[in-house]
């Protein structure tokens, strides 16, 4: 092995490591950047995502709980993985809308603790609801058949084929949100209302639709990741809170509502945290990116790439 | 400052409202003679508690316990959440960190309990000089998840790099208490005219703690500091422009809550004679959160009330037949309803309806 | 408005509030009604003669005609699928004790009419694979439904937490599966009991066959679970292999509970190491072993799991092929006890069981047994019935539950996993041998047990 190969092994498994941070951080940050709503349920989304794609793709034994209990055997549809890649992002899309329409809109003007704390609460709820019904143990999230194995790079060697998969799908959301908002009328209006949104609204722009979409897109962001990511580990109650945190680091690292700062903090904790664990200080990978977050919010508390307005 | 009334809890808005405006002599005379019936309503709170608990409401006493230790940590939280308006997401280091001190301590310098108690209080107060000095800094948001991040960075540094320290996943093990004072076996069983009450003496020790916690937070609650909490959390700008350095009592208020975490979590080392590394995980920070926004923010009773409603339903609940296994989602429920619909809590839900029905006092 | 806390309106509101609130969860209590045994149900004590002759001490004497036994399994949290099929292994004891069946026949203290004249009651706990959440569970068990045995166990970490904490209330602890040496070594209890192995065992018993089968000369990297069970798992895999002329190239901790391996499998695959072994239990086992199929590690290096099962094979799949093991017990082991187990176990839940299960089944059984032949559930009485006893009918052989460090002397089944082609009806291993207890163990005082202090009975 080769320095070089070494190299190229810690990038290449940081791109997979950060790719799920990246695509929940730029939902979290643009609903933070445009909204200014605080959504600790996004690790839900997440969830609710991987449960999802379990459900959509195939046929999940239930060993416990309620649902077992009422004599149900299994849950699933069975439609494969790639249709499972289409429509979980619909659907959280729509749950999204919903959680903007019910939920946050009347939390806009309250303070940030309190939306905080009802996102929390509903965060508790999903992960409780689905550990009460489908059990608390883990699922494991069959990898798509065309992408199992391990494939063969240059200088590398063997590479999982899925992992490949994941940055791939990775980039291209974050190429067409980053589009989304960089080069239409759409865009345009959100990222106006983002800086002056008093302004927008004296030129006779409606926002609460542009809200709508965009607490969408972060919601459907959120529930890819969960199709996404849940192949590369397990699927049970836990998986969203556990990823909620990192996500949120990600966000504050990157500068809030910044799309690109999202993009370089995610494969910036993922690449330190690799690089920690092939080095041989496996034991302070995951303080190292906590360290880190807190060296750059100290030194730079809006963030690598963001402005030095203050969020609400 | 003046009294408008523009608080979304009426109670601590009035509450607060008339210590400004009444003469200080006056006020000083009603808070000795509150004072002094706050710490009675807690002994005999603390007195029949385990009994009605036990007898009532299929409890047990290792449960008062820990209910107890919960509650101290909640009310010490409740002076950073509800008086000065703070949410902070990574209380569980101090809960934890506080547990481990005292354990290692007990294990390698002193078995006393009270020195154990004094070490783990300490160690969680000079860790919240640090972590509350560099994440005050911003407010909001960013200190909700700067303590968060220090509070996770806490639990990966226990779990592995500290491991010859905290003996990592394994939890402490080697928590060693000695009798308190030298003669009184604290797992042991209670003399005669306690014995009608209690039959624990741990249960004796954890009370007397609370007692004293519960009149420590009401002194602090209602001396300059505390009125200065309230005015920040009304509005942080006036308090500011009236000439207060708001940061500085941010921090205080930060180090007292902290206090409070470590006092209880050194006695929870004390109760189990063991430390878990899930007692530095967020979860804990996310379980004092709830507990103290259940029973109701900006009240004293309200987070101890609060802890022990948790506590009731996650170990007593949960073994119901059928509610059972879903006791967690309950807990979920009643929490975003509290955040909604009742910003005081039950607490304060109950407080409520008592001046519904009662009228009120004067007004 | 409100009033401004007046001391009179205060106390007035704390009585108010303090008696509806009393009512109103009260109430809800006695919704519960069928929740449990709380009541003690006014039985006479049924053959009370043993509380006379035996001071109270922990949850004895045992009250009303009911004895409550705690099950504390993992039913979520990485070791859930182990969890789940214990708790059906021991409802299958709990039926078994009261009504007959199973291995109540060849238990010749078992009457298949309860235990001591008392019906056999339970309560089971969630551990959450978390040692504070089975301590808690625990604590509960013993204290709200005065469970005078607590079983369960898997993560050693939780084993050692629960089994600490029931020797303070003086409630017998039957281990179930936890294979860390500590559980019967320097964390070791006079109220535990382990049926199952240690890792040092393990490594006794896998260390021979490994170089049977790869040879001497080999260079070997581990990963494993960083807490008690995994640190001497790798411990003990390091010392049996170097004993066999193996090196060591390096060991990495992962935490409990990761189910992303894959920059750890990176680095393992750069080590140039000829075995790779997997100290992961359950589904990280599961999840590491697959992982390491699909990163391609299998082409250039041999995967050795020390410690594996039924379930975690299950979920591994194809990646399970040709990896080698020690298992707690399998039901391909043919002898009356193993099939007689095998059959209860199928006809009650359509399912073959697998080694967790056994043990749990066993582990409450020799429990039972030592009650019956003691005659009281007065724990230390209990206590020496177990210790130095020697028997035969779990299924193993010829077995005894030492009494230096309650650790069971007893033979070790070597696995190797069945290719996905072969795999087919619950069976996705292939046995190899039963290593016999002649060739394990080790003395009362080297090893593990040199560092074992049982302490109290409480009865002293």
């Amino acid at each position: 092995m080769t320095v070089l190969a070494d190299i190229l092994t810690i990038l290449l498994n940081g791109l997979q490591q950060g790719a799920i941070y990246v695509l929940l951080a730029v939902g979290l940050s643009i609903i933070l950047g445009t909204l200014k709503f605080v959504n600790f349920a996004h690790g839900a989304l997440y969830l609710i995502g991987a449960y999802l794609g379990l459900f959509i793709t195939g046929q999940v034994p239930l060993s416990n709980g309620q649902l077992a209990d009422w004599g149900i055997e299994a849950y699933g549809i069975g439609l494969g993985f790639t249709a499972a890649l289409v429509l979980v992002p619909i659907i959280v899309f729509i749950i999204g809308i919903l959680m903007e329409r019910f939920v946050a809109r009347s939390f806009y003007d309250r303070p940030d603790t309190d939306q905080i704390l009802v996102t929390f609460g509903l965060a508790v709820i999903v992960q409780e609801l689905l550990r009460a019904l489908l059990g608390g143990s883990s699922q494991p999230f069959p990898q798509p058949g065309w992408a199992s194995g391990p494939i063969s790079l240059p200088i590398i060697g063997n590479f999982p084929r899925w992992r490949l998969g994941v940055i791939a799908i990775t980039a291209v959301l974050v190429i067409g949100v980053y589009a989304l908002v960089e080069y239409t009328d759409f865009g345009l209006i959100v990222q106006a209302g983002t800086l002056d949104e008093e302004m927008v609204r004296l030129l006779g722009i409606r926002l609460s639709r542009p809200y709508l979409v965009v607490f969408g897109i972060g919601a459907a962001l959120a529930g890819v990741a969960g199709v996404v990511g849940g192949p590369l580990a397990n699927v049970n109650p836990n998986i969203g809170t556990e990823q909620l945190v990192p996500a949120f680091l990600t966000v504050v690292i990157g500068g809030v509502g910044k799309i690109e700062g999202a993009v370089v903090a995610g494969l910036m904790l993922g690449t330190l945290q690799v690089a920690l664990i092939q080095t041989g200080y496996a034991a302070w990978s995951q303080v190292g990116i906590y360290a880190l977050a807190a060296v750059i919010l100290l030194v730079r508390p809006q963030g690598l790439l963001g402005s030095e307005v203050d969020v609400a | 400052m003046s009294d408008e009334p523009r608080d979304a809890t009426p109670a601590a808005a009035s509450e607060s409202g008339a210590d400004v405006s009444d003469g200080f002599a006056a006020r000083l005379s009603r808070f000795r003679e509150r004072e002094s019936s706050t710490v009675l309503i807690t002994i005999v709170g603390v007195l029949v508690f385990p009994f009605i608990f036990n007898n009532l409401l299929n409890g047990y006493t290792q449960l008062a316990t820990l209910m107890l230790i919960w509650g101290i940590f909640a009310v010490g939280f409740d002076i950073l959440l509800g008086y000065t308006g703070l949410l902070s997401f990574g209380h569980a280091v101090f809960w934890g960190g506080a547990a481990y001190a005292a354990g290692i301590f007990s294990a390698s310098v002193s078995s006393q309990p009270l020195l154990v108690l004094l070490a783990g209080t300490v160690f969680a107060v000079l860790l919240a000089w640090v972590v509350g000095f560099l994440s005050l800094r911003r407010g909001g948001i960013y200190f909700a998840i700067l303590t968060l991040t220090f509070g996770q960075m806490a639990f990966y540094l226990a779990a592995s790099p500290l491991a010859f320290l905290t003996n990592g996943e394994n939890g402490f093990t080697s928590v060693t208490i000695a009798p308190l004072l030298g003669v009184i076996d604290l797992h042991g069983g209670v003399p005669f005219p306690l014995s009608i009450a209690v039959d624990n003496m741990l249960y004796v020790f954890v009370a007397v703690v609370t007692v004293l916690s519960v009149a420590m937070a009401n002194r602090i609650l209602h001396s300059p500091y505390g009125i200065v909490f309230r005015a920040i959390r009304e509005n942080e700008r006036r308090a500011e422009f009236v000439g207060l350095h708001v940061w500085r009592y941010k921090l205080m208020a930060f180090i007292i809550s902290a206090a409070f975490a470590g006092i209880a979590g050194s006695l929870f080392a004390i109760e189990g004679n063991y430390v878990p590394l899930g007692s530095l995980y967020w979860t804990e920070s996310g379980a004092i959160v709830i507990m103290t926004v259940l029973g109701g923010v900006g009240s004293l009773f309200g987070p101890l009330f609060g802890a022990g409603l948790y506590l009731y339903i996650e170990n007593i609940v949960s073994g119901f037949e059928t509610l059972g296994s879903f006791w967690h989602l309950i807990l979920g429920i009643v929490f975003v309803v509290a955040v909604v619909v009742f910003p005081d809590g039950i607490w304060g839900g109950i407080e409520y309806l008592r001046d519904k029905v009662t009228g009120g006092d004067e007004s | 408005m409100p009033t401004n806390g007046s001391s009179v309106s205060r106390r007035q509101l704390l009585q108010t509030t303090g008696a509806a609130g009393t009512v109103g969860i009260a109430g809800l209590a006695g919704c519960s009604g069928d929740g449990g045994d709380g009541g003690g149900g006014g039985g006479d004590g049924g053959d009370g003669g043993d509380s006379d002759s035996y001071p109270a001490l922990g949850n004895f004497p045992v009250e009303g005609d009911t004895v409550t036994f705690g099950f504390n399994v993992p039913q979520s949290g990485p070791y859930s699928s182990e969890g789940q099929d214990e708790l059906r292994a021991y409802q299958l004891a709990k039926k078994h004790l009261n009504n007959g069946g199973g291995w109540i026949e060849d238990f010749e203290d078992l009457s298949g009419d309860g235990v001591l004249g008392y019906t056999v009651d339970s309560v089971n706990g969630d551990t959450a694979t978390d040692a504070d959440t089975a301590r808690q569970s625990a604590q509960r068990m013993i204290n709200r439904d005065d469970a005078v045995m607590v079983s369960g166990g898997s993560s050693s970490a939780v084993a050692i937490a629960v089994q600490g904490l029931c020797q303070q209330e003086n409630v017998m602890f039957m281990a179930c599966l936890t294979h860390s040496n500590d559980t019967t070594g320097k964390d070791c209890v006079r109220y535990g009991f382990r049926e199952m192995f240690n890792a040092y065992m393990t490594g006794q018993a896998l260390a021979p066959v490994l170089e049977e089968e790869y040879g001497s000369d080999n260079t070997f990297y581990q990963l494993y679970a960083d807490y008690s069970w995994g640190q001497t798992v790798q411990e003990s895999m390091n010392q049996f292999l170097s004993d066999v002329g193996w090196e060591e190239l390096n060991s990495v901790p992962t935490p409990l509970g990761t189910s992303d391996f894959s920059s750890y499998l990176s680095e393992a695959a750069n080590s140039g190491a000829d075995v790779l072994l997997l100290d992961h239990y359950g589904l990280d086992g599961a999840n590491s072993v697959s992982q390491a199929v699909n990163a391609g590690l299998d082409e250039d290096m041999e995967i050795v799991v020390p410690l594996y099962n039924r379930p975690m094979a299950q979920a591994a799949g194809g990646s399970i092929e040709g990896v080698f093991g020690t298992i707690a017990w399998d039901s391909q082991i043919d002898n009356d006890a193993s099939n007689s187990f095998t059959t209860a176990f199928e006809d009650e839940y359509d399912r073959v069981p697998s080694g967790p299960a056994q043990l749990a089944y066993a582990q409450t059984l020799q429990y039972a047994a030592a009650a019956e032949r003691a005659g009281t559930f007065y724990p230390p009485e209990v206590i020496r019935e177990l210790e130095d006893y020697e028997y035969d009918n779990v299924g193993l052989g010829q077995e005894t539950m030492r009494a230096c460090d309650h650790q069971a002397q007893r033979s070790i089944p070597v696995a190797r996993g069945l290719p996905e082609s072969e795999q087919s009806d619950g069976n996705f291993i292939d046995l190899v041998q039963v290593t016999s207890r002649d060739d394990v163990g080790y003395a009362c005082d080297s090893g593990p047990a040199a560092e074992c202090e049982l302490g109290e009975y409480g009865d002293e």
